[in-house]
């Protein structure tokens, strides 16, 4: 590392400019990045931009579409957050958010017509936190009893998910079918009285739930007992250990809340804007999206709401693209770019760089702290 | 006899296995150097729609296979840059990977005045002997049916075998992904290795996608290539991170694949299993494998790199 001109060196705490500044630029640079590939293939980066912006934040409509977007992802972003801040690579919000989808779209169907709002929507959103903590434990029973790696088991799992939401839609005459429609197999709508009010446009309450859900969340793992031995655990299981803390236990905890919380935004989402158990609805990558949210927002539960609301926007701007003839796919594109971006902008945060002029006692950095 | 089912669906599973014995051998070498590369659907998506839009503007199948290859460890490169060079999380690094490449081949396939979307491919592989020793019971649309990609996985399944466990470069590799200080200090660049193993990962990957939009699927889709990418880090495991082993795995997922077809043809009660439900198969086979093979420290005796997905920081030895 000698002979080179820049000196890397852990940084003890960044300031909060710069915790800032680091994901803002993230976004910059992924916007140049897709803008790049924008003009390669003949399109005006600006035009195309100016679209999206319109379509999410022109009009009054588009912004009730954008919080209807965003919605879902506060709540996969979370789940993600307060796993990977306890280093459990919990990568199946996924599938956590479909059987959230189909646990609160089940108990709506089955206790039918019959019930007020007040036993319903309290009903589908528990039910959709089951739905996920249960998806969530398949993967977190192995991982705390056994010791098996939960990247691939919950990465698997969304894709058992995924063809489980089909095979109960397409693939059999459940429960979850609409029995009424023959020519084409849609999902059974859920009762009225399990559908969350909707107050502007489209948009329901069901965002309020979301960010009363997020807030909960921080307060959980940033004021409480429980919480603070989390993140002790989640910084250093030997610390932990000595402190009379059982890790196990709080791994499987997080683990299960995490899960919980992809199935709260599966349960929102049926109760809410979809209305059913309806694939072409749900499968939209709302869980993976949620890696994003929780990436970009640096894994802080609260910046976690604005940040789900830029991503809901670009998610609501597909349609309009396609309308002027620009590919969706620049959505997906533009996001693992911002992904890419901010993960990389983790560098800039925990390293500072500078000039080797100034090295005189630094030839041996202190290690990092934590 | 050659068009009975058996023999129909074990063509089939050799063909639909092609794609993530590339795949999964790339993804072993990259693991083996200690990096954990979870992009491989983006890095087959990128191969599959700059191979075929090669071959489409030129008509070559070669040139296809090459562009796919490059374009397929450009991609790797960004994953080798964050995680070796800024260390940052492997994992979020290779799901951008993932979540970049299939927006940016989707992207890349629909753009334009004249886009790709919807034409079928100006070549396609077709197999190298037609008649003749071909048409013999069994063996001959088993084993000589085939075209040129399917040969030449299994010679980089063996070259990469033979790579990995009896050369000096091979030893190092290992030895990066067991113990990167140790490396270091016997006199290997730690940086240099990763970085090479990745972008191999990542050509590899590229290879794999090409089959998929050249020979297997040959219009361009928006997803041609199904979850391939996501099942080969999966077979990584399968294949206890040994590429003769995932020729066998890969065959074997192949076949999982083509069962839902197979059983189409076999009439009741066997055509009533949802294909849905079959489309799981792979994935529970997966986890099942997952739980059964690398629990514990099983995973170590199986031969899983000890650095796997640890950034390695030099001053820190």
């Amino acid at each position: 590392m000698s002979t080179r001109r820049l000196i890397v060196e852990p940084r003890g705490l960044a300031s909060t400019r710069l915790k800032l500044l680091v994901p803002v630029a993230s976004v910059i640079a992924a916007l140049i990045v897709a803008g790049i590939f924008l003009l390669l293939t003949g399109e005006s980066p600006v035009e195309v931009y100016a679209k999206m912006l319109d379509a999410s934040f022109g009009s009054q409509r588009g912004i009730a579409e954008t919080m209807i977007s965003a919605t879902p992802l506060i709540l996969t972003g979370v789940a993600a957050a307060i796993a990977f801040k306890m280093q459990v690579w919990n990568i199946g919000g996924e599938g956590q958010f479909l059987m959230g989808a189909i646990f609160s779209a089940g108990i709506a169907i089955w206790l039918g017509d019959g019930f007020p709002a007040t036993v319903m929507i309290p009903a589908v959103v528990i039910a959709g936190g089951l739905g996920g903590a249960f998806w969530a434990a398949v993967s977190a029973i192995p991982r705390v009893y056994l010791g098996t790696n939960e990247i691939i088991t919950t990465l698997m799992l969304n894709f058992i998910a995924i063809n489980f939401v089909n095979f109960l839609i397409f693939g059999s005459s459940s429960p979850w079918r609409d029995s009424a429609v023959a020519t084409f197999p849609t999902g059974r709508p859920i009762p009225d009285a399990a559908r969350l009010p909707e107050f502007f446009f489209r948009l329901d309450v069901g965002i309020f739930i979301a960010i009363v859900l997020a807030i909960i969340a921080w307060y959980l793992m940033g004021k409480t007992r429980w919480g603070f031995a989390v993140r002790v655990a989640g910084d250093s299981t030997d610390t932990a250990r000595y402190a009379g803390i059982s890790v196990p236990r709080k791994i499987l905890g997080v683990f299960l809340l995490s899960g919980a919380f992809a199935g709260f935004a599966g349960g929102l989402f049926v109760s809410g804007p979809v209305g059913a158990l309806d694939p072409r609805s749900l499968i939209l990558n709302l869980g993976f999206t949620g890696i994003i949210v929780a990436a970009l927002a640096r894994l802080n539960l609260i910046a976690i709401i604005p940040v789900a609301v830029l991503m809901g926007a670009l998610n609501n701007s597909g349609p309009a693209l396609q309308s002027i003839g620009v590919p969706t796919a620049t959505v997906s594109m533009l996001q693992g770019a911002i992904l890419l971006f901010a993960v990389a902008g983790e560098f800039l945060i925990e390293n500072r760089i500078r000039r080797p002029e100034s090295v005189t006692v630094a030839a041996n950095p202190e290690p990092e702290t934590a | 006899m050659n068009d009975s089912q058996l023999v129909l669906t074990l063509v089939a599973a050799i063909g639909l296995g092609t794609p993530l014995i590339f795949a999964t051998v790339g993804e072993i070498i990259t693991e083996r150097s200690g990096i954990l590369n979870l992009g491989v659907q983006g890095m087959m998506l990128i191969g599959a729609v700059s191979g075929f839009w090669a071959t489409f503007t030129t008509g070559s199948l070669l040139l296809g296979v090459i562009v796919a290859v490059i374009a397929g460890a450009a991609l790797s490169w960004l994953h080798a840059f964050t995680s070796v060079t800024l260390r940052v999380n492997q994992i979020v690094s290779g799901l951008a990977l993932a979540i970049f490449g299939t927006g940016l081949a989707s992207f890349l396939g629909r753009a334009g005045s004249n886009p790709l979307v919807g034409n079928p491919s100006r070549k396609v592989f077709e197999p190298l002997i037609t008649g003749g020793i071909a048409e013999w019971p069994v063996v001959g649309p088993l084993i000589f049916g085939h075209d040129i990609l399917v040969y030449l996985s299994i010679i980089v399944a063996g070259v990469a075998s033979y790579y990995l466990f009896h050369t000096r470069m091979g030893l190092s590799l290992r030895a990066v992904g067991e113990d990167p200080a140790s490396a270091e200090s016997a006199g290997v660049n730690v940086s240099r290795v990763r970085y090479i193993h990745v972008m191999v990962g990542g050509a590899l990957a590229g290879a794999g996608g090409a089959y998929f939009s050249l020979a297997l699927t040959p219009t361009w889709q928006d997803d041609p290539i199904g979850a391939a990418g996501w099942i080969a880090i999966a077979l990584v495991i399968l294949a206890s991170w040994r590429p003769w082993r995932a020729v066998f795995a890969a065959y074997l997922f192949g076949a999982a694949e083509r069962v839902q077809f197979t059983l189409q043809t076999l009439g009741d009660p066997w055509s009533n299993i949802p294909s849905t439900l079959l489309a799981m198969l792979p994935f529970i086979l997966a986890i099942i494998a997952m739980i059964v093979l690398t629990s514990g420290k099983r995973a170590r005796l199986l031969g899983a790199p000890a650095a796997l997905a640890i950034p390695y920081f030099r001053e820190q030895r």
